[in-house]
């Protein structure tokens, strides 16, 4: 698991970031009073489409597929939920967002578990000295 | 030589670092000297250079021919082949069309390369031809995730990754049995995507 705290920060901000973006975007474009299902999937390629430009912002800092996977994951789940949510009530951007980073959260603690999980009995060579 | 992937890194080649020179690096820069540590002191084959981004990871006083089939690439990663301690050779060479006799490598590296030979198999089974027989494939990759919904994004973005790079969706271990290689070992860095991947050529082959 990552433990360097420059890494673990980019990581938790790419993350919220993302999953805000993509929050925002859906809230303002889903309106009141579409299918459930449709909103979903709807929401979905929204957060995902959204994701990308994001990831592509935070990836020369802090790396590649460690803020692609998180971020695209933040993008879909914040999609999902808040177009459902902005389907039934409506929803200020500012929800969107807040709900979004919420979910961003969420997203960046379930992939450390995961990975966690895949690099168990596998230790991590030791950063050289000097290194972030 | 598959003149459609040249272009597409010759084009990438002038931004290439911006991308990848720090955050994936410094990310990986521990599991990358942990890897290329078990370069030996035979014939090494390397593929791909790019930018050279790997070079400074590499232990000195190594033989190693780099290959890579962008040109350009190759030119931007110059000072760091200029730099290394050891006796590192470039060539401009498409993997599918190795100029090399049977048998020449003692060990071969890759670094995030499979994601983006168009014809993954043959490329591989190009390597196992210029190995000895016996020797060793050493593989740093990302690859695709067999974990939903990670497997659903990763083919969604692959859509769009490969107009311009790589590939995100490849499964590169089954690749590598398919190739004819054995004693397959994987070793996971970043969830079940990033890996590095171990085999051997057959040792009768």
């Amino acid at each position: 698991m990552e433990t360097r705290p420059y890494f673990v920060i980019g990581d938790l901000l790419a993350t919220t970031a993302v999953g805000a973006l993509a929050g925002l975007v859906t809230a303002l474009l889903i309106p009141v009073g579409w299918n459930m299902m449709v909103a979903m999937l709807v929401g979905m390629a929204l957060g995902m489409i959204v994701s990308l430009p994001g990831s592509f912002a935070f990836m020369p800092f802090f790396g590649a597929m460690e803020i692609m996977v998180p971020t695209m994951l933040a993008g879909m789940f914040a999609g999902m939920w808040i177009a459902m949510a902005a389907a039934m009530n409506p929803m200020s951007a500012g929800d969107g967002a807040g709900y979004g980073a919420a979910i961003g959260v969420g997203c960046f603690f379930v992939t450390y578990a995961l990975n966690a999980w895949f690099r168990r009995g596998h230790r991590a060579p030791s950063a050289p000295e000097g290194a972030n | 030589m598959d003149l459609a992937t040249k272009a597409k890194w010759d084009k990438a080649a002038p931004n290439f670092d911006l991308m990848s020179g720090y955050g994936p690096e410094k990310r990986w820069e521990p599991y990358k000297r942990a890897f290329f540590s078990q370069m030996g002191d035979g014939k090494i084959l390397f593929l791909a250079v790019g930018t050279g981004l790997d070079i400074p990871f590499f232990p000195p006083g190594k033989h190693i021919v780099g290959i890579d089939i962008s040109d350009k690439m190759l030119e931007k990663a110059q000072p760091r082949v200029e730099a290394y301690q050891g006796d590192l050779e470039t060539r401009h060479m498409d993997v599918h069309h190795l100029d090399y006799p049977d048998g020449h490598f003692d060990q071969v590296f890759t670094s995030c390369t499979f994601c983006s030979v168009p014809q993954p198999i043959e490329g591989l089974k190009a390597l196992r031809r210029v190995l000895a027989p016996g020797g060793e494939l050493h593989m740093f990759e990302h690859t695709g995730s067999k974990v939903f919904p990670l497997s659903l994004m990763m083919t969604f973005m692959t859509q769009l990754s490969k107009r311009v790079g790589p590939e995100m969706n490849r499964d590169t271990v089954s690749n590598v049995e398919a190739a004819g290689f054995t004693s397959i070992r994987v070793e996971p860095v970043y969830l079940d995507v990033v890996k590095t991947i171990h085999a051997m050529a057959p040792p009768n082959a």
